[in-house]
């Protein structure tokens, strides 16, 4: 860990290829057989998808056809005008929507204040509450679903969005990852601040937050994908139809009576991982910059 | 502060021996002495000709959205009675009523799936059937579903059972099989006259067993004995087991479920017969079945000729607070003219045996096979743990079929697997 | 805090100190408290009880029956299986993983800046999505008779076996899925851990005749420890607990080949079997913390 620390204070890595006619020969025959590996690797990966989403678009049994085709031979749009209007999928759209939001929000909001609280602020049992939470982040959900459940069944709240929300709200990984961050805020900041008279919360939200853009997009984006792709808990508490989220409603299309509808199904998979690549491909820099961050932490 | 500490330690502890001390079963009392066998007990007669105020009733899938017709009838005859009726959709309905029940906020009358039965009476969330409902107005096998330990805890509304669908038009026209050697002659005729399967038997997965079990009752095995304990192996289990596993041996039906459903299979000759309910009726021959060109018919033979019968049951609540007129309407819907009008509605067979003796019911042949199956058609026992046993005994069946486990081991796991479960009781 | 204050001064600004700091941390706390603390102690204290679904109107009319929920778990031979298949998936998975995202990383690294976005984010697709979206696509792709896989295969004559219908592939193409699936995440974290390595350590040991593997072995691997450290127990945790393509692809079968620890408890859940799926779910959970402290070891920073 010490190495890597040392290493961060060196000027960024500069692409070589300035020394020494024969290495440069090797590197770019080696650059070619990387390309073409690299390449095949990216085919795999976004093939499926692709196949997926120019499915999306042919019926059942053009999917069931040997040999199969690659570009669909009639395209319609049947399967989404299916997923919509008789399936349902504006009503899951609605639900995974507002449950990811509203857990981000939370998660956000209350994450940054607590980090704030541990980062900033002294009182006594800072540690060890630091601590507790932090350990938790090693309870596998399986732990808790099923008392979860019991409690949300006596609150009344099983089958409802509240239900699907409340037992996310309060993430450990956004208390780390606030109070490692803010505790990177230097002090005379906030000090600077006090003695003007500003009061902790007046701090918090004017001038903290506003510091924080690089870590809030990453929990964001964290929060939210997380929120969208959950299945275990949306599973159990969400008891009838209209309650389910997208990846529920995907889970029981595939394995009820419409499992034999091939298309339909791989339009709602596109349902399901649209939204998502389209905000990754947008916001992917943020990404990659917040799990690299979390990583060498 | 360590003194606090402590002294907070202290108070922990005893507070937690203290909740220690108040949990425990204590004395069984819902236990029932009449484990005879007879006649299932039943709470005494209950006024419903004075019956009134307001009941809350729960009823899914479609038979919610219709059953508001009838209550309307019912609130003709019953003037002083109010019902509201909600719909539930199915697949909320069971943990639905298992929340209701655990809050106390519950409905007064409620449809329970006939797997529910065990789960629910042991919860202690249904109210044991007065008198004045008789339980031998009913199939047989539907009534059983209904009693607990002994106790009528509800009443059958509507009921299915399963037949043997065939076609006729394969080969030289069928004859419906009366016993297992002419069942299985049966599949293999059609397969040689062309069918890809002779028929499509359920390879284990869940469900597996509703396939199974009425060859093991045939073979004359009963799940469960007077005492209460499993008698899931036996010559009966190995006779039922080797014969359902021959036909997969035989290559008689297909092995794995297949990607494409046993109705387009059916309709194109594929398959040449599978065993299923009455529902099917409908659902291949939108599939593009010539209605001319299949038939049902009764299980086979062996000591005898049972089928399984499922269906829904309608229950009061314990904590119901109007059960008299809960059980007012519930008596109003198993009237057989009720009953009769009821699958005219719905197309749901009726539980009521007398409801089968007019209209379209007697009258049509396939819907008087099933008719007439519903009188030896039995349930599996309605035990708080059935689901999990049913689940155990569906591995089972898919290790024989599919794996290479043979009959007689896969009896004793049977066996050995329910009996580790217990009853749930 | 700067400024000089009297001894009731500071007493009192302490107080508030903590007051407020209580302040920020209070709604935090109580969704805690409620929903995560709670029930975990909840679950802890169930498995060592018999709750079943049945006791749901008495639930204090339970029973304490010590460890004999968890005997009965370890002892039930379904539960081995779905150990044994989730120790196979994390052991082979894992390290299979790593080896893709550290190939796909040092790739990446070895001076292909054109383009390098591009791959990242193609790499990285597979890992924002939904893992039932994409067990259901790939449950499509790999069906034994009209699955696109086995579709392509006959037209060069091979007869495709049952990828997920065999129960001697299913568990491996699930393997493969997840590798697939998990190797992006690790590439992009590998891929920032490979550039803070110098240069010139690489340059200093080629000079001095190492290979590329011996390069490789001296230098990149021990200085990336740390970080393949994280790689692997953010990969092993998750992978212990697979749920989600069993239940959607397979529901633990065939022949149980596929099942999952965390699919045997749901399904007793389902089967109102609380207590059991308490203890269940803390068998598991002493399994990720074991994986992870082994892991640590494995990984033990010798560098000074």
């Amino acid at each position: 860990m010490s190495t890597l620390n040392a290493a961060r204070d060196l000027p960024p890595v500069a692409p070589s290829g300035r020394e020494g006619g024969g290495r440069r020969d090797r590197s770019q025959l080696g650059a070619w057989w990387l390309y073409a590996l690299l390449i095949l690797g990216i085919i795999l990966l976004v093939g499926p998808f692709i196949w997926m989403v120019l499915g999306s678009f042919k019926t059942t049994g053009e999917l069931r056809s040997v040999p199969p085709t690659w570009w669909p031979e009639n395209p319609t749009l049947a399967n989404y005008q299916d997923l919509f209007e008789r399936q349902n999928f504006v009503r899951f759209f609605i639900n995974s929507s507002v449950v990811a939001l509203f857990v981000t929000a939370g998660n956000v909001i209350f994450c940054s204040m607590l980090g704030y609280a541990l980062a900033k602020l002294n009182f006594p049992g800072k540690k060890i509450l630091f601590a507790v939470v932090l350990a938790t982040l090693m309870v596998p959900g399986v732990v808790t679903f099923m008392p979860l459940f019991l409690l949300v069944a006596n609150l009344g709240l099983v089958n409802t969005h509240a239900g699907m929300i409340l037992p996310f709200l309060a993430g450990a990984f956004g208390v780390f990852l606030m109070r490692q961050f803010i505790g990177g805020i230097p002090d005379e900041l906030l000090d600077a601040a006090r003695v003007d008279g500003a009061g902790e919360h007046y701090i918090f939200w004017r001038i903290v937050m506003p510091l924080c853009g690089p870590a809030l997009a990453t929990l964001t984006i964290l929060t939210f994908l997380g929120s969208w792709n959950g299945f275990l808990w949306p599973l159990v508490v969400a008891t009838s139809e209209e309650m389910f989220t997208l990846p529920v409603a995907i889970a029981f299309m595939a394995t009820g009576q419409t499992e034999t509808n091939v298309a339909l199904l791989m339009a709602g998979s596109v349902v399901v991982i649209m939204p998502v690549i389209v905000v990754f491909i947008l916001l992917q820099r943020h990404f990659t910059q917040g799990i690299a961050m979390t990583g060498i932490k | 502060m360590r003194t606090r500490q402590r002294l907070g330690a202290v108070l922990l502890t005893l507070g937690m021996v203290a909740v220690l001390a108040a949990c425990g079963r204590g004395d069984d009392d819902n236990g029932d002495d009449n484990g005879d066998g007879t006649a299932a007990s039943q709470a005494p007669e209950v006024d419903t000709g004075s019956a009134s105020g307001e009941i809350d009733v729960w009823a899914m899938g479609a038979e919610g959205e219709a059953l508001g017709a009838f209550a309307e009838s019912f609130m003709d005859e019953f003037p002083d009675v109010t019902v509201n009726v909600t719909p539930v959709p199915w697949d909320a309905a069971h943990d639905r009523i298992v929340n209701a029940m655990a809050g106390g906020e519950v409905p007064d009358v409620s449809m329970v799936g006939t797997t529910w039965m065990g789960e629910f009476a042991t919860l202690g969330g249904l109210d044991p059937t007065p008198a004045n409902i008789d339980g031998a107005q009913f199939f047989e096998g539907a009534w059983g579903t209904t009693v607990v330990d002994g106790t009528s805890y509800a009443v059958p509304w509507y009921v299915e059972t399963r037949l043997l669908y065939y076609r006729t038009d394969i080969g030289e026209g069928a004859e419906a099989p009366a016993t297992w050697d002419d069942l299985k002659a049966l599949a293999a005729s059609m397969q040689e006259a062309g069918a890809e399967y002779g028929i499509s038997l359920q390879p284990g997965g869940t469900g597996a067993w509703q396939t199974y079990m009425p060859f093991f009752w045939q073979a004359g095995g009963e799940i469960m004995g007077e005492d209460g304990s499993f008698t899931l192996d036996g010559e009966p289990c190995v006779e039922a087991l080797t014969y359902y596993d021959s036909f997969f041996e035989e290559g008689l039906t297909p092995a794995a479920a297949e990607d494409v459903p046993v109705e387009g299979r059916f309709a194109n000759g594929e398959i040449a017969s599978f065993i299923s309910g009455p529902w099917m009726m409908s659902i291949v021959e939108d599939a593009g079945t010539d209605p001319e060109a299949y038939t049902v018919a009764h299980q086979p033979t062996e000591e005898a000729g049972t089928s399984f019968v499922g269906g829904s049951n309608l229950a009061v609540l314990a904590d119901s607070d109007n059960k008299d007129a809960a059980w007012a309407f519930i008596e109003y819907l198993s009237r057989p003219d009720v009953q009769a009008a009821w699958y005219e509605e719905v197309s749901a067979l009726p539980a009521v045996q007398a409801a089968w003796d007019e209209g379209v019911l007697s009258s049509d042949e396939r819907l008087s096979e099933f008719g007439s199956q519903l009188e030896d058609a039995k349930a599996p026992p309605s035990i708080a743990s059935w689901e999990q046993v049913a689940a155990e005994i569906d591995s089972v069946i898919e290790q024989v079929t599919v794996g290479d486990m043979a009959p007689e081991e896969g009896c004793t796991v049977m066996q050995e697997a329910a009996t580790g479960i217990g009853t749930g009781q | 805090m700067g400024g000089g204050s009297s001894p009731s001064t500071a007493g009192r600004s302490r107080w508030r100190e903590t007051l407020t700091a209580w302040s920020f941390a209070l709604p935090f706390l109580l969704l805690f408290l409620v929903f995560m603390a709670g029930p975990i102690l909840i679950a802890m204290v169930t498995s060592f009880t018999d709750l079943r679904v049945t006791d749901i109107r008495n639930p204090f009319a339970i029973e304490f029956i010590g460890l004999d929920n968890y005997l009965a778990v370890l002892g039930d031979p379904r539960f081995q299986k779905a150990a044994a298949n989730t120790a196979v998936f994390v052991f082979v998975g894992v390290p299979l993983t790593m080896a893709l995202g550290l190939a796909a990383a040092v790739g990446l690294n070895q001076g292909i800046v054109k383009f390098r976005t591009f791959f990242r984010v193609g790499f990285y697709l597979p890992v924002v999505t939904s893992i039932v979206a994409i067990a259901v696509v790939w449950r499509l792709l790999l069906g034994t008779e009209v699955g696109l896989i086995n579709s392509t295969l006959s037209i060069f004559g091979i007869d495709g076996p049952g990828w997920i219908s065999d129960e001697r592939y299913a568990l491996w193409s699930m393997i493969a899925m997840a590798a697939w699936r998990g190797l992006g995440f690790l590439m992009v974290i590998f891929l920032a851990g490979l550039q803070t390595i110098p240069r010139d350590l690489y340059e200093a040991a080629e000079v001095d005749g190492a290979s590329a593997w011996q390069r490789f072995k001296g230098i990149t691997i021990p200085l990336l420890r740390p970080t393949l450290l994280f790689g692997a127990v953010m990969t092993g945790i998750g992978y212990v607990q697979f749920f989600e393509e069993a239940y959607v692809m397979t529901e633990g079968g065939p022949l149980n080949s596929t099942l999952s620890m965390v699919l045997y408890a749901y399904r007793q859940f389902g089967f109102g079997n609380y207590g059991y799926t308490a203890a269940t779910a803390f068998v598991l959970f002493v399994a990720v913390a074991t994986l992870t402290i082994v892991q640590f070891r494995l990984f033990r920073d010798e560098t000074r």
